[in-house]
This record gives C-alpha cells, sequence and structure tokens, in this order.
C-alpha cells in the first residue's frame, strides 16, 4: 500500500505517474479480490447460522412469545431452502404420560421397513446417510452384540438361524448423554424422551461418546433432503431440519407421539413386533406387555441407564 | 530497503501470489472435502405402511361392483349343494384348478389340510368353527382365536398384531388389523421377504469403503 500514497505526492513525470498509478490499483484491485475471497468461508456462516438464531435463548428460557418467533424463523428458513411451508410446533409432553417402547423380538423378520420409514418421517440426511435405527442380526442362541451384523444384506429376510434385534435411542431414564453434555443442549422431558435443542447444539460429540447403544448421529455434512420427500409436519424438539455440525437421535417421533400418535416405526413394522404407549396407563399395549409377558430385556442393563426401551419374546 | 525495484519486485510477487490464491479460492482448489457422495433413494414401497395382504372381508367391501364378482363364491359354484373334497394318496386335499391361487401350508404338522376346518360345506359365504358355530367372514379373528387361544388373548391386548393410529384413544382413532390382514389364511406363516437397503456408511476415504462392502460376513 505503500506505493499508492507515495505516487501522489512525489509526483516525479506524468507518464510515470499514470503507469504506476495502474500498477498499484492493479496490484491493491487484486489484493482486495484476494482478501474477499479469503473470506468467502466466512461469508457462508451466514447459511448455517443467521444473527437471529444466534442471539436466540436457551430453550427452557424461551418465553412463548419468543418461541413464536423461532418457530416462524424455522419456518421461513424451511421454505427458503425446501420450497415447501413446513408446520413447525412446539410440542411440550403430556401431563400423565411416560413412553416406554417394547419389541417383539420373536416377531421381527429384520426387513429394514422401519429404518427407511423413520428417516423419511424425521427428514434424516439421505446423503450422506444417518439413521436412526440400527437392525442387528444375531445368530439364535446368543445376545451378544459382538457377535452381531447390521450389513446384511440376503435376497430374503428372515434366514434361517439368525433373529433381528433393532437397535435406537433407548430414552433411558439415566442417559449418560444428557450428563457430558456441556452446554445442556440435551435433556430429559417429563415424559422420559431425551431430546436435543438443535440450535443450541455445538456439535462437541460429548453425547455420541458416551452413548453405549450408538443412538447419537452426528451431521458430519450438510444434510441433504430430496424437496418431494420432506415431511413438513415438524416439531422444534423433533424433525425439523438440522444443520451440518449438530447432533441429532430418536427422539420417539415428538410431532407424532405428543399429539397422541404411534411413532413412524411402529406404524410400518410388518410384523406387529413394535409397541409403544404409556407406562403410566394401565390399560396401555406396553403395560399389559411388560406385566405379562415372561420374558423381557434392556440392552447393557448392566450399565444402570435404565431403558424405556424393552425387549420381550413370545413363549 | 528503499531500493525501488526491489520494492517494485515485492509487490509484484505479493500480487502474483494474491492472484494465484483468488483462483484457487474460486475455484475450490483446496481446503474442501470431497464432496459427499450423492446415495440412491430408497424405493418408496419401503415406506408403505399397509399391510401386506387384503382379507376377503376388505376386499368384498370396495365399492367397484366389478371387482366384487369376481369374489362371490357363487359365480361358480352351486347354491345349496353340498361340495366334495377329493384328497391325494397322503391325505392331502387336493386344491382345485379353478383355486390355484390358494397354496395348503397351515401348520407345520401339515395336519389343518381340510378346507371344512375353518369353511362352512354347505354355506361357503361364512366360516365355521370346529365346534359348529357359523361365523361371518368380518369375524374371522374368533375363528383363528378358536385354536389359537394365547395368541389371540395376546392380540385383544394389543401385544400381537399391527395397530396404528392413536396410541391416546381420546385423541384419535385407534386401527387393530384382523389376523387376516397379515396372515393368509391357507398357509399363515410370514414368507420370506427382500429386505430394504443396507446402512451406507459415512466413509471419506475409498478404499475403506470398498472394503467395507465385502465384509458382509462378520
Amino acid at each position: 500500500m505503500n506505493s499508492q500514497s507515495d505516487a501522489p505526492g512525489k509526483a516525479p513525470a506524468p507518464s510515470m505517474r499514470r503507469r504506476s498509478f495502474l500498477r498499484s490499483s492493479a496490484i491493491f484491485g487484486a489484493g482486495a479480490a484476494a482478501l474477499a475471497a479469503s473470506l468467502k468461508p466466512l461469508m457462508d456462516l451466514e447459511k448455517f447460522t443467521s444473527t437471529e438464531e444466534f442471539l436466540q435463548k436457551h430453550y427452557k428460557e424461551m418465553s412463548p412469545a419468543d418461541m413464536a418467533k423461532v418457530l416462524a424463523r424455522i419456518s421461513r428458513e424451511v421454505e427458503k431452502q425446501y420450497d415447501v411451508r413446513p408446520h413447525v410446533r412446539d410440542l411440550r409432553p403430556m401431563d400423565g404420560v411416560e413412553f416406554v417402547y417394547a419389541l417383539n423380538l420373536t416377531r421381527c423378520i429384520g426387513c429394514r421397513k422401519c429404518v427407511h420409514a423413520c428417516v423419511a418421517e424425521n427428514n434424516q440426511s439421505r446423503s450422506p446417510e444417518i439413521q436412526y435405527i440400527r437392525v442387528l442380526k444375531m445368530p439364535h442362541g446368543s445376545l451378544d452384540i459382538e457377535k452381531s451384523d447390521h450389513n446384511y444384506d440376503p435376497e430374503k429376510v428372515p434366514e434361517k438361524g439368525f433373529f433381528y434385534m433393532p437397535v435406537q435411542c433407548q430414552q433411558c431414564e439415566n442417559p449418560p448423554c444428557v450428563k457430558v453434555c456441556p452446554v445442556n443442549a440435551t435433556w430429559q422431558e417429563k415424559d422420559g424422551i431425551t431430546v436435543i435443542d438443535y440450535d443450541w447444539c455445538i456439535g462437541c460429540r460429548y453425547c455420541m461418546a458416551a452413548c453405549p447403544y450408538g443412538a447419537r448421529h452426528f451431521n458430519f455434512a450438510k444434510p441433504s433432503i430430496p424437496k418431494e420427500r420432506l415431511n413438513p409436519e415438524m416439531a422444534y424438539l423433533g424433525n425439523r431440519p438440522r444443520k451440518i455440525g449438530v447432533m441429532e437421535k430418536c427422539h420417539f417421533c415428538v410431532q407424532r407421539t405428543r399429539t397422541g400418535r404411534y411413532p413412524a416405526c411402529l406404524e410400518v413394522c410388518p410384523a406387529g413386533a413394535r409397541k409403544f404407549g404409556n407406562i403410566l396407563d394401565p390399560e396401555s399395549e406396553v403395560s399389559k406387555i411388560l406385566s405379562t409377558k415372561r420374558v423381557f430385556i434392556q440392552l447393557k442393563e448392566e450399565l444402570g441407564t435404565s431403558p424405556r426401551f424393552f425387549y420381550y419374546f413370545d413363549v | 530497503m528503499n531500493d525501488p525495484k526491489k520494492i517494485r519486485l515485492a509487490l509484484t510477487t505479493l500480487g502474483v501470489v494474491f492472484a494465484a490464491l483468488v483462483i484457487s479460492f474460486s475455484l475450490d482448489l483446496w481446503g474442501r472435502v470431497e464432496p459427499v457422495r450423492q446415495l440412491p433413494l430408497v424405493d418408496e414401497e419401503f415406506l408403505q405402511p399397509q399391510t401386506w395382504r387384503r382379507s376377503y372381508a376388505d376386499l368384498v367391501k370396495k365399492e367397484d361392483e366389478d371387482e366384487l364378482l369376481a369374489f362371490s363364491c357363487y359365480e361358480c359354484h352351486e347354491e345349496g349343494k353340498k361340495l366334495e373334497l377329493t384328497y391325494d394318496k397322503d391325505n392331502h386335499v387336493v386344491v382345485p384348478d379353478e383355486h390355484e391361487n390358494i397354496v395348503m401350508g397351515h401348520g407345520s404338522h401339515g395336519r389343518n389340510n381340510d378346507c371344512f376346518n375353518c369353511h362352512n360345506s354347505e354355506n361357503l359365504l361364512v366360516l365355521q368353527t370346529r365346534d359348529g358355530h357359523s361365523l361371518k367372514f368380518e369375524e374371522s379373528t374368533q375363528l383363528c382365536g378358536s385354536c389359537h387361544g394365547p395368541t389371540h388373548r395376546d392380540w385383544e391386548h394389543g401385544s400381537h398384531g399391527r395397530t396404528s393410529g392413536y396410541w391416546d384413544r381420546s385423541k384419535g382413532e385407534y386401527h387393530k388389523q384382523d389376523c387376516v390382514n397379515c396372515h393368509n389364511p391357507h398357509s399363515p406363516k410370514f414368507p420370506q421377504r427382500a429386505p430394504a437397503p443396507r446402512p451406507n456408511h459415512l466413509r471419506v476415504n475409498p478404499v475403506a469403503t470398498a472394503h467395507f462392502g465385502e465384509s458382509n460376513t462378520h
């Protein structure tokens, strides 16, 4: 930048002045362009976090008016990105409800329909792929996860000599993932669902490391969802689209279950292996199962996480 | 260091470096991970919550008159005439060619192979239990339950079978599927089916991906 201030002051000869001006302005122009270009990644940041979102309060500190603004912002952002006007709601836990899931291992045939129905319902990224449910194939007579395989791809299922065990977030009563979160971006709600505030998550992945079930998933890349497959029925703590760099996990389809409906994985299961309901209601399906079925297990119960996800067998 | 030549040289070098940076940034020559591989979308068929089959009772409920005809027994059978069954030498019932879509396979023991264990031999529009009760096709769950007691009990509690709609009955409709909406009454065991695609794990390194694809048997 020296040459620029020198040029008008000394003024040796008109031709020299012009040439040096041209040269210095060319250099200056190139420098400015390079600076702008090198700041390009910073400009991209606006795509990830708007000022409005940056200044947003923690979920639990938001007033209804704040929440209304946030929902409007999310709705606007989703519409801009996907050309679909979503119906975003903030659904709170219902009174006198504690959710429990029960899965009949005798019935599961390993067809993975639940995996993909979940992806469709909860707007998970298709490329790279994020799936909340992992179906483990295990040889009969064991319950050893070390021997399991979730990449099975035979022509037909179920295969002889194997059973299938879908694993997803176990909605622990004592969730290790919540304890390790340094920013309180994830917590357990009173209906038993452990939720994530995607706007509060800093993406440190401590929870991913802490979860013994591999239930937490990180958006390593910008999630991509085809417009025509976007589910417009959304909840703030549920299936609204996520950003790069945040965690996500199964939330028992809060956008469905907190309005009284069954989760998507249950409705699609062709074998009727999945059961869901309110454990506080003695007449609910899950209450009947836990009180009358002979065998049921909690996965890795020795860890003391006390899952709300039970596996049972028909005898 | 006040030599104007040196200053000029330095500035020119800097200019070239900046220009190179501009080009490299604008063309994304560095600092970017390789683009994410676009995975094929899963077939919509795997996302459908419908049951695998539809019961006779559900099918005849259809409004479409033309489709109904195909299901009326008395289009072919003579009304009021008692039907006779034929058996092969292994004492298995011979399914007539007109009913070629029926595969008899009820029970691994193979003993439940008589049409009139469940159908009424004199009135084809009703079912009948072994103790002689006549049941409409819509009431088939009771017929199934007359032999499969514990399963019927579980079905009533909702621990066996498919449910859909609202777990909270006060908020909306709750729907429970009949036995025959999932099980084929003539061969109730679930046939094997093609599974939905396996997961595609995030792997940046193509070599790792190549090996990963083969490790299917561990």
